[in-house]
């Protein structure tokens, strides 16, 4: 029973040690991809770029993670044109990042807020969320 | 009062069950969506588009026995000669959402510079042919309003740029690209070239265009893909006015089964029919007025390396009687045509050959003569579009036509139409 308690204790203490992140730990890359151009047709790149990654990498292999923000957040409005292929990266474990600042600005302008892909995952702020990701060893795609 | 409520009612039910089919995602699914919407969330607050065409034509009609030309002899806009270079189409435009946050309003402008029966009629004047908003706030209810392609034909709808052919059908042509004579227009009998002048009507063609308000919408159901669309219009063409109170009405319904692909070209099955229906006043005597009414079915498949089209339609009232002759398109005649067509895209190449068979009657119940007056138009037109690349494609086109009418003296005039090549280049940008 003694043992049972020490390694609860042990696997409690690894949590708080090494956080559990969204990403694929086992992952042999981690990519950031960025999204904050009004420009429809980054749009469709963007999500090119994470489609051939999975096909490359495999989806075990690769961890990706878009972060939208500034006009580019409009790739998560729910309405999207592109919401089939947002639901389809998203069974491949891919993950959407929402900026906050973004979300708050464009309820100003609107005078409602944007409703967003339900796989949209807000984040403080889409930039701090690219230099976390960078800092752990995230590499950085702008296409 | 009890029958209305429960109409109204049983009305309600159906919009709302429309309206909850209705997928706001469905964007580019065929020409109502593709000319009047923009993809949600992911339209350009203004995009600059547009495109030329350049072309020569040759025709090689013999002339009537005392040496004239009628029209269709002749190479347009101008009508002067049998052999033209031309720059049929300049056309640039705008469009896109205002506010790009906001999915639910977008515009599209388009102006015309080439030389055609848009800009020629009277002179040389570049001219507006589409200026329009839409509103798309309510689903399965679209609102578009101000001047852009009626809901019709697919030769008419289609967008031209992508159009497989450079000349329309006989039957588009005379049909439904509707003339607007004014009361100054004067009738002209066949003449010589050069200079034959055959052009008389001083006034833009409608273009398959009016200025009004369409509600329509597009609804996916499996692979399915139900548009239908209803518009009123001044039945004035391009004229931002209306010459008159009367208003045409429009209506047009479409099912596709959708292979797959997107745009223009996207592959699948499209049935359609549509309908429209209008009064005009007699330019001549405005105390006169005449029902013009048109309607058609047709289908359209595309699954490469093919593709078949085929339309047919029919119509009564303000039936054409020739670019030479404005004084004569005030009647209640009669008419209808068809035309089937064919395309194969030939493998590992960029090369498309294209095939065309369409006829034409008209004057079936012609009031003054006796019965049985009818001339009627065959056309067989073989082709083949050379594609450099998705924005710019060479035409290369024959057509053999056989024109001939009951009565002598039309007949006269008609038997000698012969062949017409024709070449086009389009880019679009």
């Amino acid at each position: 029973m003694r043992t049972f308690y020490k390694s609860l204790v042990l696997l409690l203490a690894m949590a708080f040690i090494f956080p559990v992140s969204a990403a694929n730990d086992f992952a042999e890359e981690k990519i950031v991809i960025q999204i904050s151009d009004p420009d429809p047709l980054k749009q469709t790149q963007v999500l090119n770029v994470a489609n051939n990654l999975i096909k490359h990498y495999g989806k075990n292999k690769v961890s990706i993670e878009i972060v939208a923000f500034g006009p580019g957040l409009r790739l998560l409005f729910k309405e999207n044109v592109n919401s089939d292929r947002i639901n389809s990266l998203t069974t491949d474990e891919v993950t959407f990042s929402a900026c906050k600042n973004t979300i708050a600005a464009i309820t100003k302008k609107l005078g409602h807020a944007p409703v967003l892909h339900s796989d949209a995952k807000p984040v403080a702020a889409g930039v701090v969320r690219i230099i976390d990701l960078v800092n752990q060893g995230y590499k950085l795609i702008k296409p | 009062m009890r029958v209305k409520k429960r109409q109204t009612k049983k009305l309600l039910i159906t919009a709302t069950i429309i309206g909850s089919i209705a997928t706001s995602t469905v964007q580019a699914a065929n020409w109502l969506m593709l000319q009047g919407t923009e993809p949600a969330g992911a339209a350009a607050r203004a995009k600059l588009w547009g495109f030329v065409q350049a072309q020569y034509q040759k025709d090689d009609s013999d002339p009537n026995a005392t040496g004239g030309y009628i029209p269709p002899k002749l190479i347009g806009p101008n009508l002067d000669s049998q052999s033209a270079f031309n720059v049929n189409r300049a056309r640039i435009g705008v469009r896109g959402t205002g506010m790009p946050l906001d999915s639910n309003v977008n515009y599209f402008i388009l102006a015309e510079f080439g030389n055609n029966g848009i800009t020629a009629p009277d002179g040389y004047e570049a001219a507006l042919t589409d200026a329009s908003v839409t509103l798309n706030n309510i689903p399965g209810a679209r609102i578009r309003m101000g001047m852009f392609k009626y809901p019709g034909a697919e030769e008419g709808l289609q967008a031209i740029h992508v159009f497989d052919y450079i000349n329309f059908t006989t039957v588009t042509n005379q049909l439904l690209l509707e003339r607007f004579p004014q009361s100054t227009d004067t009738n002209s009998g066949a003449q010589p070239t050069p200079e034959a002048n055959m052009a008389q009507y001083s006034r833009s063609v409608g273009a398959f265009r009016d200025v009004g308000v369409q509600v329509f919408d597009t609804f996916k159901v499996n692979n399915w893909e139900h548009s239908y669309a209803v518009m009123l219009g001044n039945g004035n063409g391009l004229n931002y006015g209306d010459n008159d109170d009367n208003k045409d009405l429009y209506l047009y319904w479409s099912s596709e089964m959708v292979f797959g692909g997107k745009g223009g070209r996207r592959e699948g099955l499209k049935l359609f029919a549509w309908q429209q229906d209008g009064t005009r006043t007699n330019a001549f005597d405005k105390t006169q007025e005449q029902d013009r009414t048109r309607a058609g079915l047709g289908f359209k498949y595309l699954s490469k390396p093919f593709r078949v089209t085929a339309e047919y339609m029919k119509g009564e009232g303000m039936i054409f009687q020739g670019q030479h002759r404005p004084g004569h398109i005030f009647n209640n005649e009669e008419a209808s045509g068809s035309y089937i067509e064919a395309g194969w895209y030939v493998a590992n190449t960029n090369f498309e050959i294209d095939l065309r068979y369409d006829t034409y009657t008209r004057g079936e119940n012609h009031p003054t003569s006796a019965t049985n007056d009818e001339s009627r138009a065959d056309t067989m037109t073989i082709g083949t579009q050379y594609h450099f690349n998705k924005k710019s494609r060479l035409n290369l086109e024959y057509a053999d036509r056989d024109f001939e009418s009951d009565t002598s003296v039309p007949h006269a005039q008609q038997k000698d139409v012969g062949g017409r090549l024709a070449v086009q280049f389009t880019h679009i940008f």
